[in-house]
């Protein structure tokens, strides 16, 4: 029988020099901050040694176009690229000395499409999307050298409305868990993103977050009480500017009833930084 | 209703340098076969990036869009 091993969430935009160009001293300190928090949970996540990582981020309109945009989707195949762009915005462009391809746990990818088709999950499937930094950052900041498992990305449509609920997100999740469950293998689970930033995705609030809702998801989240989280609106996370909140959902439905346990939590203004365990001990 | 249409624009923008080029060089002949709205069409030409949001055009891919964007 399959297990959760290991379950954080934290930021995805770990690059002190994004923050220091657009937010300053503090910026660069504060994420500099939660990067050693986060490599200190990569030895936590290593020493669990999972058989797979399942990384749920969400795309920034890299992979998908508004040609077709999935709600949820699972990377399959052997192989998934670090993604290339032309003129890549700046903390992409970080990712360039990292390894190009990454080996994908092919059977519980899989399992998670077939399984989600007989329990009600119809995710879309992909072949060829690569990984840009809402993967590859925390993931090559949690391992640094260290060699990495099979990873399955799992993309939340979080920016294109309109999204899926916080409360499919959620039970996304929970199917996760049950997929697990079901396998052979010991899974970690990363959800990445957040918090709070760009309200109501405007250009005129870039540089604004809402850091009182952030305050009360992290304690929800801390006491595991999960019912108000699943209860938000599209609109509340759209004002709060916390579209990406819609990972870490998916997290805690598989993580569900396990609490939280906050590593890291800041507010720089522009966007609140945070990481957290769960306890799946 | 041209959102779609907008954020097609912009989608080329940030992953099409020859477009990107074009539009750089010419906007309006760049865009003269993009169903947009005069507004829409205005707004691209003039590049007021604010405005596009406005009007629907992805927060995301207005930031990203080489030599256009900038966060």
């Amino acid at each position: 029988m399959g297990r959760i091993v290991y379950a954080a969430a934290m930021s995805h935009v770990l690059y002190p020099d994004y923050y220091g160009q657009n937010v300053g001293p503090h910026g660069r300190r504060m994420v500099e901050a939660l990067i050693d928090v986060v490599r200190d949970m990569g030895r936590a996540l290593a020493a669990a040694a999972p058989d797979a990582l399942v990384v749920i981020a969400d795309d920034h309109l890299n992979v998908f176009s508004f040609d077709a945009v999935p709600a949820f989707c699972v990377r399959v195949g052997r192989s998934v690229k670090r993604m290339v762009q032309d003129d890549a915005i700046e903390f992409d462009r970080a990712l360039e000395g990292l390894p190009e391809r990454y080996p994908v746990h092919e059977d519980l990818a899989n399992s998670l499409l077939e399984k989600g088709l007989q329990g009600g999950f119809d995710f879309a499937a992909s072949w060829s999307a690569s990984l840009d930094h809402a993967f590859l950052s925390p993931v090559s900041t949690l391992y640094g050298e260290r060699p990495l498992p099979p990873l399955v990305p799992f993309w939340v449509n979080c920016f294109v409305a309109p999204q899926p609920t916080a409360q499919r997100c959620f039970a996304a999740g929970r199917h996760i868990a049950r997929v697990i469950a079901e396998g052979l293998w010991d899974v970690a689970v990363i959800a990445t993103g957040g918090l709070s930033h760009f309200p109501e995705l405007s250009l005129a609030r870039v540089g604004q977050s809402d850091a009182g809702f952030d305050r009360r998801i992290v304690k929800l989240m801390e006491a595991g009480d999960y019912e108000p989280l699943t209860a938000l609106t599209a609109k509340e996370l759209h004002e709060s500017g916390s579209h990406e909140l819609l990972n870490w959902l998916v997290l805690m439905g598989a993580v569900s009833p396990a609490r939280a346990r906050a590593r890291f939590f800041g507010e720089m203004g522009r966007i609140d930084l945070a990481a957290l365990e769960w306890d799946v001990a | 209703m041209s959102r779609y249409e907008t954020n097609v624009v912009l989608y080329r923008l940030k992953k099409d340098p020859a477009f990107r080029d074009r539009f750089r060089a010419d906007p309006r002949q760049a865009l003269a076969d993009a169903d947009l709205t005069d507004e829409e069409r205005d707004a691209f030409v003039r590049w007021d990036a604010r405005r596009l949001n406005e009007l629907g055009g992805s927060l995301h891919l207005l930031l990203s869009i080489p030599g256009l964007g900038g966060h």
